[in-house]
């Protein structure tokens, strides 16, 4: 079912948190709301699902207007980010608690819950308390909860965020996978950017209650649309260089050296303050623009390995490189960045 | 023993001289009283012999021979040392002589038997006043004397030349035994007085009808009051734990003034045409409404507190999760709230039984046990007993055996609670949190 939320503001006594939000969810689309700590996700989420009214604007399912419509009525299926399973009740009874609400025959509750602990393959746990069962299991359990009643809309709170590593690699295609086999329009909320990336058609990047930027991961990751962007998305981080323009190229911040600017970037006058933004596969030994430093941070991944290097002005470049390249800490390296691929932003943060 | 031991000896050391001097000292006082006969009549420090026309009727209460209460009541002449002695003074040593030699501890029913026979002696007195008055001299009654011991008593009864079996002595000094005495009695005795057995009903009654207004009243409160604003709410909770701090008597004296003849409820029923009465005292019936009412309506705001925090410490996304699920309010209660509020439900029933068994004031203050005993509860009736008699004879023994009865119960309860909650358990784990 597609979601439509128009013009949704939403403040919490005097502070405004979401202001004049538009964002149209297609059917069947798994959209990841990313964005840092209090940027309003789970607010935005809230107000799909009725926990939250919304101050502003209109809600739409599909053609129908659910603005004012409770929560109760939406059949939105929600998984909250602690699970908030009900620890009085065994997994059966927790799975099946939206069909006991609505008075659903016996037959049919069983045959239900037994089909969706299969889907989640939880078939084996229905006995047990939730304080009996792993973070994974909870999970699953919370998930199976949310999907029971065929909801058209599920809505996901940091599923994965009380998961350990693997687990949460695992949980990560669980549900994608599970999303895709029931065809359902789901919005995932997430500050991780691997797991918005992995796991969602689109992803909608937010910032201060407001959308900065709405496209698929792919794009998203080559055309990020500020700085902001483009910091939040890649793993390790894309680093910045801060510097000015001169003579049509980019002058380095304190420093006489000047990198030529790539094709097709539109230069503000000279002296005017810009950034660079360089990811870390983009620095690499082999490439031509070379600009020269000293390693001062070594991190072995295991198939890679991860290096920070200090420029004369101070600057840090970052670059990831295939393991045996063995450079050391304090290592005097000149390496190249892939003109092309580099960045270039406004002092407004905006790219260039 | 360690310091750090000692230490804590010494934190606890109030505690206990709390423990002994409030209740096991009290206790103990309880039991032995209870094992006594002491009442106002007996007094509370020890008591005498005497055979007065009180204690003869008690004696044949007590189911003594007819005969051998009419002898201890009848004066008798006795010619004993004591006589001779009286009678040597006053008539000569001959007269008493004589009356030794010849009659010594011979015993006369009557004056007339005595005068007859010292006529018969030669050294007689000669005026018949005379002889009256020697008579006299003989005349022995343990009527209306007092002796400290039971030793004293027989020994004057004997010496009247009364025989006694030794079935008999006992009777008489058990019976007629002014003091306390150690006796198992007043168990039987409630036993048997049915008055008791209803009082048993009605205590009954009581806890259960008072728990149940409280806890329903607590509830409903504690989830009302969670779905207001938060100001409103605070307000209100406010409002209803005004009983518990408003002093028993006021608030009391607040709904007597409700139910008096001349009070609220006649003068707005009065409008109808419905006659003014005493609401609280008219019938047992309505008696109990108000001891409901009073009593829930304290227990309630208990209730409210500790059910409101419960309910506020279920977490938010819970009740969000239940709400997306689909539950309505009623489900959400029903299934979600309600469910979690199990521990305090059972604590606070555990803690208000406990409470209810032995507090009587509301119900003292209130109707005093009134209608006619309708409302009269088990402390209350120990209470009455043993400190406030209508017949002015106040039973301390009996009375101590009532309260008893509920120390016992009490104990045995406390230790059933203690069985269900696993108060450890309870401690270690929160009930509440996943
Ligand atoms: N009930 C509330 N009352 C007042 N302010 C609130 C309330 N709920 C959220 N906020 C504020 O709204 C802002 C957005 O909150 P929200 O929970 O949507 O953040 P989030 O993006 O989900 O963050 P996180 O990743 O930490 O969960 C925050 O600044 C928060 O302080
Ligand atoms: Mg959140």
């Amino acid at each position: 079912m597609r979601i439509s939320i128009e013009n949704f503001t939403k403040s919490f006594g005097d502070t405004t948190v979401i202001e004049d939000m538009s964002l149209e969810i297609g059917d069947g689309e798994m959209l990841a709301l990313l964005g840092p700590s209090g940027c309003g996700k789970s607010t935005t989420l809230f107000a799909i699902c009725g926990i939250h009214r919304m101050n502003a604007g209109r809600l739409l399912f599909g053609d129908a207007d659910v603005t004012e419509v409770s929560s109760q009525k939406r059949n939105v299926g929600v998984v909250f980010q602690n699970y908030a399973l009900y620890p009085h009740m065994n997994v059966y009874e927790n799975i099946a608690f939206p069909l006991k609400v609505r008075k659903e025959s016996r037959a049919e509750v069983d045959r239900k819950v037994q089909e969706i602990a299969d889907l989640v393959h939880i078939g084996e746990l229905l006995q047990r308390r939730p304080v009996q069962l792993s973070g994974g299991q909870q999970q699953r359990v919370a998930l199976a909860r949310a999907l029971i009643r065929k909801p058209d809309i599920l809505l996901l709170d940091e599923p994965l965020a009380n998961l350990d590593a693997k687990l949460r690699l695992e949980m990560r295609s669980e549900i994608r996978r599970i999303q895709l086999a029931t065809g359902i329009t789901a919005v995932l909320v997430t500050h991780d950017q691997v797991e918005a990336m992995s796991m969602c058609d689109r992803i909608a990047i937010m910032d201060k209650g407001r959308i900065v930027q709405l496209s698929t991961p792919k794009d998203m990751y080559e055309n990020p649309s500020s700085a902001f962007v483009a910091g939040f998305l890649g793993n390790p981080p894309i680093a910045f260089l801060e510097g000015t323009v001169a003579d049509g190229g980019f002058r380095l911040a304190n420093s006489r050296v000047t990198l030529p600017v790539p094709s097709g970037i539109e230069l503000p006058g000279d002296g005017a303050p810009i950034r660079f933004g360089v990811r870390p596969e983009f620095f690499q030994p082999g490439n031509p623009l070379k600009v020269s430093g000293k390693v001062s941070f070594v991190e072995i991944q295991g198939r890679e390995e991860l290096y920070d290097v200090t420029l004369e002005n101070g600057a840090v470049l970052r670059s990831i490189q295939a393991q045996s390249a063995g450079f050391r800490l304090g290592e005097d390296v000149s390496w190249g960045i892939a003109q092309d691929k580099v960045l270039a932003f406004g002092p407004d943060g905006n790219r260039l | 023993m360690r310091r750090a031991h000692l230490l804590g000896l010494g934190f606890l050391s109030p505690a206990l001289a709390i423990i002994l001097m409030l209740f096991l000292i009290p206790v103990l006082l309880t039991v032995m009283f209870s094992f006594t006969n002491m009442s106002t009549a007996t007094g509370i420090s020890g008591g005498a012999y005497e055979i007065n026309a009180a204690s003869l009727r008690k004696l044949s209460d007590a189911g003594a021979q007819e005969s051998f209460v009419e002898t201890l009541g009848k004066e008798a002449f006795v010619v004993d040392d004591a006589g001779i002695t009286a009678a040597a003074a006053a008539y000569g040593e001959q007269f008493a002589n004589e009356v030794g030699s010849q009659m010594l501890g011979e015993r006369f029913d009557s004056r007339r038997d005595l005068e007859r026979a010292f006529r018969k002696l030669k050294s007689r007195p000669r005026s018949t006043r005379d002889i009256k008055k020697a008579a006299d001299l003989f005349k022995r009654s343990v009527l209306n004397v007092r002796f400290e011991t039971a030793g004293g008593l027989l020994d004057a009864v004997t010496g009247n030349g009364i025989e006694m079996t030794p079935d008999q002595q006992e009777l008489l000094t058990k019976t007629i035994y002014t003091g306390w005495t150690w006796t198992s009695d007043n168990f039987a005795l409630m036993a048997q007085i049915p008055y008791v057995w209803r009082v048993a009903g009605n205590t009954l009654m009581y806890v259960v009808l008072t728990l149940a207004a409280s806890v329903g009243l607590g509830l409903f409160l504690a989830i009302t009051t969670f779905y207001l604003p938060s100001g409103t709410a605070t307000t209100f909770r406010a409002i209803w734990f005004f009983p518990r701090i408003l002093p028993n008597v006021i608030f009391v004296l607040m709904w007597k003034w409700l139910a008096w003849d001349t009070g609220f409820l006649s003068s707005l029923l009065g409008n109808f045409g419905v006659p003014p009465r005493n609401w609280m005292l008219d019938t047992g019936a309505n008696a109990w409404v108000f001891i409901v009412l009073i009593n829930g309506i304290v227990g309630a705001s208990l209730g409210m507190i500790l059910f409101g925090s419960a309910i506020k410490s279920i977490p938010q996304s819970m009740l969000h999760a239940s709400e997306v699920d689909g539950a309505s309010r009623w489900q959400q209660i029903r299934y979600i709230i309600l469910p979690q509020l199990r521990w305090p439900i059972m604590f606070i029933c555990a803690y208000s039984t406990l409470s209810l068994l032995t507090s009587f004031e509301y119900i003292l203050l209130s109707t005093d046990g009134g209608p006619g005993g309708a409302t009269e509860v088990w402390s209350l009736m120990a209470f009455h007993t043993a400190l406030d008699n209508y017949a002015g004879n106040l039973q301390y023994g009996l009375g101590a055996a009532m309260a008893l009865m509920l120390v016992i119960v009490g104990i045995l309860a406390s230790l059933v609670y203690l069985r269900i909650f696993n108060f450890n358990d309870l401690v270690a784990k929160p009930r509440i949190e996943q």
